[in-house]
């Protein structure tokens, strides 16, 4: 009787997540493009240097964004909507809306993408789309949200458990967060330096209060799940919630160490970064004394070994973070190439290896067809090296980076940036790696989404001989 | 965190008090900045006539900005120069001194960046004065920084045949051919907007930073011509150039760290008062203005122990000079800055020259160098 009202559900679900899963697979093909372009002028500037559409700055911002709002946002809609339904044992409500609010939301990333290529973007950070596709973006962005809410309200069980609060908050926060961006940016601009902080604020807490709560329920909810047991130590998961809810809205300012803004404001935010050492403990022990329990589980279970993965790449890197926060040695990392890193770990080794555990769970489960094994591993594989060898050149070249610009007398270009070059030249081929792992992973989506054409021939001649 | 609304409220809370601080807050104390002269008066107001910064851009500089930022140039090049104790960016020689809110009140885009893989732009337009060099670096950046990765953008130029009153000449050596550049409409607000690129004023809440091994020459010249008029008695202030020379190479040593320097101000500080309790003054010091000898033992060896300067007791550790660092002070730099000591602060005694130097440490040749003084040991053998 259960498992058919969990089939009931995920039929229900089919279609709305089979859609954002396949245009966030799409996005995240665009991204490694992009990715692997950029990368690629930095180690040869005069690589596609004659056609202005490709112009370093635009590419590494068309990147970021079709990242976060192209891959990021669908496998957000995807991943909340199927674990939200679930835990309220509820059907999915108004599947043709959230197809059309999720068509118009990918439409509007494309335009902004397009915008941003032909050189409209605004300086803001992650709100570099033009300012024309927002409307659009905000209007798709409600109806999917009070959709995924509509589920969760006609929930069975009333209590909620810790994957809820995060899913819903990061669904919640992400409307709030651009409604004072824009207010201030835009509706009511400020002057100066005052927008300099609004947009870091934003642009860090996309990050932070966005994408980072919807990986955190995820694996809130898929470590109990395969393991069939509970999370250890699990009443610390309402204080980890309550201390990035309070916490990380404070201490995405810390970047602006130094700058031509009052001193209280990075001053804020490095006391605050280092508190984040209290809820990034409290997610870590959640997980790993949970999965360290029977890791042969975990490492025989393809979903989790992604999830774990993430949670040790945000706990490890997390914690460097809050170093990278301490004002001496911010000092030297702070506009160096350790940005990216920070970057790059947070949307790819934690979130994006999440959401990888997390689709290769959901799939098989809505569309009632596996995904083989050896192509999961090959995912899980190149993605791992990938990235770690992303992340170690950012972190090496950016510490590089650091340290020769703090030596005035080295010569900018000749020294200091020449030191960087070997580093440049690593990410190229991490990247390159990462998006063949990318292209697996789109593959394997979509052959599990899209029927094949034979089978579909066979079902019509099915048919065909039922009539006759 | 059952009841979806007083989540949903929560949540907003923990996020209002951040948006209170960082948005309202930064926007009652610093969004309405005005401009302001490089210095107030005596009643904290702006004098009048004073001219006021900072300026608003100049019309083709301001449509640049929006060129700039099209491009993307933003996602390598910082515009702040930052704190001294945050970095590095002043001694670079990035600005004269650390960037403040009330600069950026006029731009039409702020673009402070994050990121520095080209170099800071804040000063470009102090740096660089000539705008063909701009052009240049515009059009292909490796023609005039071999070593750069910046993208060339030579869509912004047009290129012709022959050289004329309105191209830009690029000569390429290994060719030894030109080429011939027009540069657009775009290029020219580009550059107009690099070129505006300055924040070379002072302002009452930040004055220029002075580096500190930088040489005050005007300072220099008054302490030298006291000297002159005290010591030698002379009618000019004309000083001879040896010892001009080893008073500023002496200042330079004070305030230096090693190698080459001796960071005596450190501890004894820029105005040679010391720090009373810890580090014994040199400014108006009997030790200083007193036996040459003694001082040059010091220099080379250090000293430790109990000392009385001036009737002040001190009681600490110097390290000596000529000791085997990383690179010990030679005879000529130890005469240097103790001529520089004493004729700097009011002090105005005679000189000390390399070959005195050099005698006090043949005469202590057998004294290991890592072996300190104490004041005893001195003051007995001065006896």
């Amino acid at each position: 009787m259960k498992e058919n009202s969990e089939q009931i559900i995920d039929k229900s679900l089919k279609l709305a997540v089979c859609f954002f899963i396949a245009s966030a697979g799409l996005w995240l093909l665009a991204a490694a493009f992009f990715a692997y372009i950029a990368s690629a002028k930095l180690t040869d500037p005069f690589f596609l240097s004659s056609f202005e559409l490709f112009t370093y700055g635009k590419i590494k911002l068309a990147q970021a964004n079709a990242f976060v709002y192209g891959w990021g946002g669908n496998s957000i809609f995807a991943v909340t909507l199927w674990v939200v339904a679930r835990l309220a044992q509820a059907e999915a409500r108004g599947k043709v809306l959230l197809l059309f609010a999720g068509s118009i939301w990918n439409l509007a990333i494309t335009f902004g993408l397009l915008g941003i290529l032909d050189g409209h973007m605004t300086p803001h950070e992650m709100l570099e789309m033009p300012v024309e596709v927002w409307p659009a973006l905000f209007l798709s962005y409600g109806i999917i949200a009070t959709l995924i809410i509509v589920v969760h309200r006609s929930r069975r069980i009333k209590d909620t458990i810790a994957p809820q609060w995060f899913l819903l908050a990061s669904l919640l926060w992400f409307p709030m967060l651009f409604l004072i961006a824009w207010n201030g940016l835009e509706i009511d601009a400020a002057r100066g330096t005052v927008q300099s902080v609004l947009s870091m604020w934003f642009g860090q807490n996309v990050i932070w209060l966005w994408l980072t709560p919807v990986a955190l329920g995820s694996a809130y909810y898929i470590i109990p799940a395969i393991l069939g047991r509970p999370i250890d130590k699990y009443y610390l998961a309402v204080f980890g919630f309550w201390c990035i809810a309070s916490l990380a809205p404070w201490s995405v300012v810390h970047h602006l160490e130094g700058g031509p803004v009052p001193m209280w404001i990075p001053a804020i935010g490095t006391v605050m970064s280092i508190a984040m050492i209290f809820p990034i403990a409290v997610a870590s022990t959640n997980f790993h004394a949970t999965a360290f329990q029977d890791i042969n589980k975990v490492w025989n279970s393809l979903p989790l070994r992604f999830v774990i993965f993430g949670t040790l790449s945000y706990t490890v890197s997390s914690y460097i973070g809050v170093v990278f926060s301490l004002p001496a040695v911010a000092k030297i990392t702070q506009f160096s190439i350790i940005n990216e890193f920070h970057f790059n770990q947070r949307v790819y080794g934690f979130f994006s290896m999440i959401i990888f555990g997390m689709v290769y769970h959901m799939l098989p489960r809505i569309t009632g067809k596996e995904i083989a094994k050896s192509a999961k591993s090959f995912h899980f594989w190149t993605s791992a090296f990938g990235v770690l060898v992303l992340l170690l050149a950012y972190l090496i070249g950016g510490l590089t980076h650091g340290v020769l610009a703090q030596q005035p007398s080295l010569d900018w270009a000749s020294s200091v940036i020449s030191s960087v070059k070997p580093y440049f030249l690593i990410t190229e081929f991490a990247f390159i790696i990462l998006a063949f792992s990318q292209l697996v992973f789109v593959i394997n989506v979509w052959k599990a989404i899209i029927p094949s054409p034979f089978e579909l021939l066979n079902k019509l001649s099915l048919i065909k001989k039922g009539a006759t | 965190m059952n009841n979806l609304l007083k989540f949903a409220v929560g949540i907003f809370l923990t996020l209002a008090f951040a948006w209170l601080a960082f948005v309202v807050g930064a926007r009652v104390q610093f969004g309405d900045l005005s401009p302001i002269s490089e210095s107030l008066d005596e009643d904290n107001e702006i004098p009048e006539d004073a001219d006021l910064f900072p300026m608003p851009q100049p019309g083709l500089a301001e449509l640049g900005s929006s060129e700039y930022l099209a491009l993307g140039c933003s996602t390598c090049h910082t515009q702040q120069v930052r704190m001294v104790e945050s970095g590095f960016d002043v001694e670079r020689g990035w600005g004269k001194r650390p960037s403040m809110a009330r600069d950026y009140i006029y731009q039409k885009h702020v673009m402070l960046g994050n990121t520095r893989i080209g170099p800071d732009l804040t000063n470009l337009g102090t740096r660089i004065l000539d705008p063909e060099w701009l052009h240049k670096h515009l059009f292909e950046p490796q023609a005039v920084v071999p070593e750069s990765v910046c993208p060339p953008s030579p869509f912004l130029y047009e290129q012709q045949e022959f050289s004329s009153d309105h191209t830009i000449d690029l000569f390429d050596e290994e060719n030894n051919s030109s080429r011939h550049l027009i540069p657009s409409s775009r290029a020219t607000r580009i550059v107009a907007y690099l070129q505006s690129l300055k924040q070379d004023y002072e302002l009452p809440e930040m004055a220029f930073i002075e580096e500190p091994d930088a040489i005050d020459l005007e300072e220099i010249s008054t302490s030298v011509s006291d000297l002159a008029t005290n010591e030698m008695n002379l009618e000019s202030s004309a000083l001879p150039t040896w010892l001009s020379q080893q008073i500023t190479s002496g200042k330079e040593i004070y305030s230096k760290a090693l190698p080459g320097g001796g960071m005596c101000v450190a501890c004894h500080q820029q105005n040679g008062q010391g720090l009373p309790g810890a580090f014994p003054p040199l400014a108006g010091s009997d030790w200083v203005l007193g036996d040459k000898e003694r001082l040059i033992k010091i220099s080379i060896h250090g000293l430790q122990g109990e000392i009385a300067v001036n009737g002040e007791k001190y009681v600490g550790v110097m390290q000596g000079f000529g000791q085997p660092l990383a690179s010990p002070l030679d005879d000529q730099q130890i005469a240097d800055v103790l001529t520089y000591i004493r004729n700097e602060w009011g002090n105005s005694v005679s000189s000390i020259s390399p070959e005195e130097v050099k005698a006090v440490r043949d005469s202590e040749k057998d004294r290991e160098l890592t072996s300190m003084w104490t004041a005893a040991e001195l003051n007995n053998f001065d006896n």
